[in-house]
């Protein structure tokens, strides 16, 4: 099995919804190869169910595959969302690039 | 996409049920709740709860339907007596009680933490109402 490596940034930006549901998951994944994976979110304006389970999804595989990732959002419109969606357990959100990618650097040296 | 506003208080909005309508008709409503000086965060919860009951019917509403059925969805929006917002987002498709699966049916939740009231009417079409205090 190849050796993965590496943090990956994957940004994402503007509204995160329906209409984008393809391009959002090929965005994510393009990460097969990254040992972390931080998905940097923070210039999304808009978030909806759709992205979210998306998200949830990549999260899931990528807990499976012990590759762990970390989300920045920065918007009050998606940080909500993702509160009344019940699902603020189920990421790692960091409100700044700096700290998640800390984050994923202890993560990463420690597997 | 045909959308006009009825009153100063009213606006109503029908256009086909594709998921490149659901974006302008969130934004329509945005700009109606903003001329109506809604706050930042009501006005974004608000077009959150309708946008997914927008994107519900993109995705389920006219999954088993026959394909002459004429496939489109409808918002309407209307500040009542009391000034609070009711929104009610339509389809002519069939309301489909889905099983539920872990990591899917997140839209429902959002909206019933977001609106003060939501009643869902299925015995033509589907038709979501949902009822929103000013500050929401």
């Amino acid at each position: 099995m190849k050796k993965k490596e590496g943090i990956k940034i994957i940004r994402l930006g503007g509204e995160l919804e329906i209409g984008r549901k393809d391009e959002i998951r090929d965005s994510l994944a393009s990460s097969d190869d990254a040992a972390a994976v931080l998905l940097d979110l923070g210039e999304v304006t808009y978030a909806d169910s759709i992205a979210l389970t998306e998200l949830l999804r990549f999260c899931a595989d990528s807990a499976r595959n012990q590759r762990p990732v970390a989300l920045v959002i920065k918007t009050p419109q998606f940080a909500r969302l993702v509160q009344y969606a019940g699902l603020a357990t189920a990421f790692k959100i960091f409100g700044e690039s700096s700290p998640a990618l800390e984050y994923l650097t202890e993560c990463t040296r420690e597997s | 996409m045909h959308a006009r506003i009825v009153t100063r208080s009213q606006l109503s909005i029908r256009c086909p049920a594709q998921s490149q309508y659901v974006a302008p008709v969130r934004h329509a409503l945005a700009g109606f709740l903003q001329a109506l000086d809604f706050e930042r965060q009501p006005l974004e919860d608000i077009t959150t709860a309708a946008g997914e009951a927008l994107a519900n019917i993109v995705e389920h509403a006219y999954a088993r339907c026959r394909k002459t059925t004429e496939r489109y969805l409808e918002l309407t929006a209307k500040l009542d007596r009391e000034g609070r917002l009711r929104v009610v987002v339509s389809d002519g498709g069939s309301f489909v009680e889905r099983r539920k699966l872990p990591g899917r049916g997140f839209g429902l939740r959002i909206i019933r933490a977001i609106a003060a009231r939501l009643t869902i009417d299925t015995s033509d079409g589907t038709r979501v109402r949902m009822i929103f205090d000013r500050g929401s």
